[in-house]
């Protein structure tokens, strides 16, 4: 496996602590003032930015150390059959996801969830159609 | 689809990591291959062929699915 350079990955894994650190000051000294939600959406970027990055920088680690154990990871990600599964697995996820959409859309407009909300709701589901008809059509002219 | 994989392999003397190191595959392919429980793309099924100096339908035979079940 090619040595990966993971100084970008450092940088934003610290970023994420700063954002994390900015969010949790952020609401306890009220910094924000009127935008409450903001310490929030820091604490919630934050720790997402910083556990991806932490996650790329303990595998290229484990990568330096054990060039066997780099070399099963890489065949292990490379693997046909281990791809099918996951694209397998992702389709049905989708099939689901489309019910699941639909009943949490019903759901809202029974317990009477504001309109900006379902509305919302309706915009991903039909985003998330419309992405699926865009890669059909990419790859029926592909294939 | 059916295969004589693991016959051929054990026939040969390779062992299924051995076999899964040369083709750059992982173990849990090739024991699925023998198996019966997934079929490989064309390329791998190529690579198995070549690795054994063997045609693809010696190793691979199809058949039509008669039982409904799905394949992968």
């Amino acid at each position: 496996m090619a040595k990966k350079n993971i100084s970008l990955n450092i940088w934003l894994a610290v970023l994420g602590i700063a954002l994390l650190a900015a969010g949790g000051l952020g609401m306890k000294l009220d910094w924000f003032g009127e935008i409450r939600g903001l310490p929030g959406v820091l604490i919630g970027v934050g720790a997402g930015v910083f556990g991806a990055n932490l996650g790329v920088i303990l595998q290229a680690k484990t990568v330096e150390r054990d060039p066997a154990a780099a070399r099963r990871i890489e065949i292990e990600q490379r693997d046909e059959r281990n791809q099918a599964i996951n694209n397998i697995a992702k389709s049905r996820a989708f099939d689901a996801m489309v019910y699941i959409y639909a009943a949490a859309m019903l759901v809202c407009v029974l317990i009477n969830v504001d309109v900006a909300a379902i509305l919302i709701l309706v915009a991903a589901y039909l985003l998330v159609h419309g992405i699926m008809l865009y890669e059909m059509v990419k790859l029926t002219r592909e294939m | 689809m059916k295969n004589r994989l693991e016959e051929i392999r054990k026939q040969q003397g390779v062992t299924q990591e051995e076999l899964a190191e040369a083709l750059e595959v992982s173990r849990q392919t090739i024991s699925s291959l023998e198996n019966g429980r997934y079929n490989p793309s064309i390329i791998l099924a190529f690579k198995i062929a070549r690795y054994f100096h063997r045609s693809i339908e010696e190793i691979f035979i199809y058949e039509d699915s008669q039982n409904g079940k799905e394949e992968y």
